[in-house]
């Protein structure tokens, strides 16, 4: 009888094994030199790598050596774990060679072959990408609080818009007021939606940070799986989102595992939300305060909305036709010196790589965003955090102030309601 | 932790709890509930840090992700601790913290207390307390 049951557990493993071997074989290639044929060397990558300014880290020789043989070199030399993800050698590339996801390849290998432990360059003591994996584990029971919803907000269970919170809820104990981004995202989206908004109590992480950080590829296919199969009961066909990671996830990474997600949901980003509405006339912006003081702002672009998506869907022009139009009601939109797809990373991407290098990087990037304004805006919670983070350790940036994209713009948003009654009568 | 996997039935299931203890007292204190031998249930591994201000939320994250079914963390009562202010950091962050263990249905899984070295008897009495708790709760991933 026990030999019975043994050979039907075996059976069900292996299944398992070959289930996840099919996934992992869409996000996975085990040969990296497929990926680096094209590379000619003409060594972009390593000058526009701020790494490499302070490290002995250059991307185009990594790739040589890799296409010369030497890939176990490169793999036990650890290199790879202090890469920042910011892709900004893609940008530069004129063969469009994603380092990116080499790194990522190969940051799998690393954990999984070589047996490396990356806790070194693991910020916070890796609690962040740890609550994950938790999230990802069968019998986990998830209960989010949900007094952050604003009163004159309705939610419910099903609908047809959901709204993804991402991991706010959890990073709200060791910084303070990120809810307030949460909060302010769904009073703009409930204020132009009729029906009530989804926000979901059992909500699981996106995985992103797996994905990219450490390579836990296991755990994200099966938070995907999860996720996907929470969407699909809910009955929703859009998912709004105000996390750059959490947007890019959803509209490429989902789609490769699962060829139908596309299909089913509509992803967008509440930038893209907030451009259409406005297109179709729904919104409008509108100063409260009626002062004439002239407030000059600018905006941080997360490398998630920009440099990570494909060419023709990058959030950028969006918000700057947004803000441009802001010059009415007083407040002045200035470009930094390094802008759009060349902005600069905010150093810490995936909760990897917190230290002093990185430090320097986002010193740099507030030192930038003093001399053009007062106000800088971000669309990427992880951003804002580590750049608030910073801000409060040296006193000459005390007149910047730190803001997400809809919390800039909850008050200055004014709705205009559809002229229903004049229809009718 | 397979073993506790194992053992489903409520009445012989035996939990595991992970423990810390800090250095200077309550390493101490449970030193003395040995050498004093106090009865208390051997549900508890003991990992000895120099200050219970050490203990980091994601050492807890992890134990339970591995499959712990409870942990508890000891250190100096409030002004007592050897780096002057070490438990009160300590304090404030599981205090902080209680926050995500509550999103993850854990905060009757953890228990933060204050035992000094010559309260022997108080160690062996939390922890079998602690461990009639655990054992009412039944096991972490029960399937």
């Amino acid at each position: 009888m026990n030999f019975i049951v043994e050979i039907e557990r075996s059976k069900k493993a292996k299944l398992e094994a070959d289930d996840f071997d099919s996934y992992l074989r869409k996000i996975y290639e085990p040969d990296l030199t497929n990926l680096l044929k094209k590379c000619y060397q003409c060594a972009r990558c390593s000058g526009v790598c701020q790494i490499s300014k302070v490290q002995k880290f250059t991307p185009s020789r990594i790739i040589q050596m890799i296409l010369e043989g030497f890939e176990d070199e490169i793999i036990n030399s650890q290199v790879l774990w202090d890469c920042l993800m910011c892709n900004s050698c893609l940008q530069h590339c004129p063969k469009d060679i994603n380092f990116a996801d080499i790194v990522r390849i190969a940051r799998y290998k690393m954990r999984v072959k070589d047996i490396q432990n990356p806790d070194r360059s693991i910020a916070h003591k890796g609690i962040y990408p740890l609550m994950s994996e938790m999230m990802s584990q069968d019998n986990m029971e998830i209960e989010r609080p949900l007094d952050w919803i604003p009163k004159s907000c309705t939610t419910s269970d099903k609908g047809n818009i959901l709204y993804y919170v991402g991991c706010l809820p959890f990073f709200n104990y060791e910084f303070e007021d990120s809810l307030s981004i949460a909060e302010s995202t769904l009073k703009i989206i409930c204020q132009l939606e009729k029906d009530p908004v989804v926000v979901l109590k059992d909500e699981i992480c996106c995985g992103h940070d797996l994905y990219w950080g450490q390579a836990k590829f296991e755990s994200f296919i099966e938070l995907a799986k999860k996720n996907i199969k929470r969407f699909e009961e809910t009955g929703a066909t859009t998912i709004v989102t105000a996390c750059a990671e959490c947007y890019r996830t959803f509209k490429i990474d989902y789609p490769t595992l699962f060829e139908d997600f596309k299909k089913k949901f509509e992803v967008k980003h509440i930038i893209e939300y907030i451009f259409d509405k406005w297109k179709q006339g729904k919104v409008q912006f509108k100063n409260p305060n009626k002062s004439h003081e002239v407030i000059p702002f600018t905006y941080h672009d997360p490398c998630r909305l920009s440099r990570f998506l494909p060419k023709d869907n990058k959030i950028i022009e969006e918000v700057r036709e947004i803000f441009n139009n802001l010059k009415i009601i007083g407040y002045n939109f200035k470009e930094m010196e390094h802008n759009k797809e060349n902005s600069y990373c905010c150093g810490v991407n995936s909760w990897m790589n917190c230290n002093e290098r990185s430090k320097a990087l986002r010193y740099k990037r507030l030192l930038e965003a003093k001399a053009v304004g007062t106000k800088m805006i971000t669309s990427c919670p992880k951003c804002r955090m580590h750049l608030n983070c910073l801000k409060k350790d040296y006193d000459n940036f005390s007149s910047i102030e730190i803001l997400d994209f809809s919390e800039f713009l909850v008050d200055l948003i004014k709705i205009i309601e559809p002229n229903q009654t004049i229809e009718e009568n | 932790m397979s073993k506790s996997k194992k053992k489903l039935s409520k009445k012989d299931f035996h939990p595991n709890i992970l423990c810390f203890c800090c250095n200077w007292c309550s390493y101490a204190g449970a030193d003395l509930a040995g050498v004093s031998r106090f009865q208390y249930p051997p549900t508890i591994r003991i990992v000895r840090v120099m200050c219970s201000g050490r203990v980091d939320p994601a050492f807890i994250l992890e134990a339970f992700k591995d499959g712990i079914d409870g942990v508890i963390v000891t250190g100096c009562h409030i002004g007592d601790c050897h780096y002057l202010k070490g438990n009160e950091f300590a304090r404030d962050r599981f205090e902080r913290f209680q926050e995500v263990l509550k999103i993850f249905n854990l905060d009757k899984r953890f228990r933060l207390e204050w035992v000094s070295a010559s309260e022997g008897k108080r160690f062996a009495e939390v922890i079998t307390e602690f461990t009639n708790k655990i054992k009412k709760l039944g096991p972490l991933f029960a399937t």
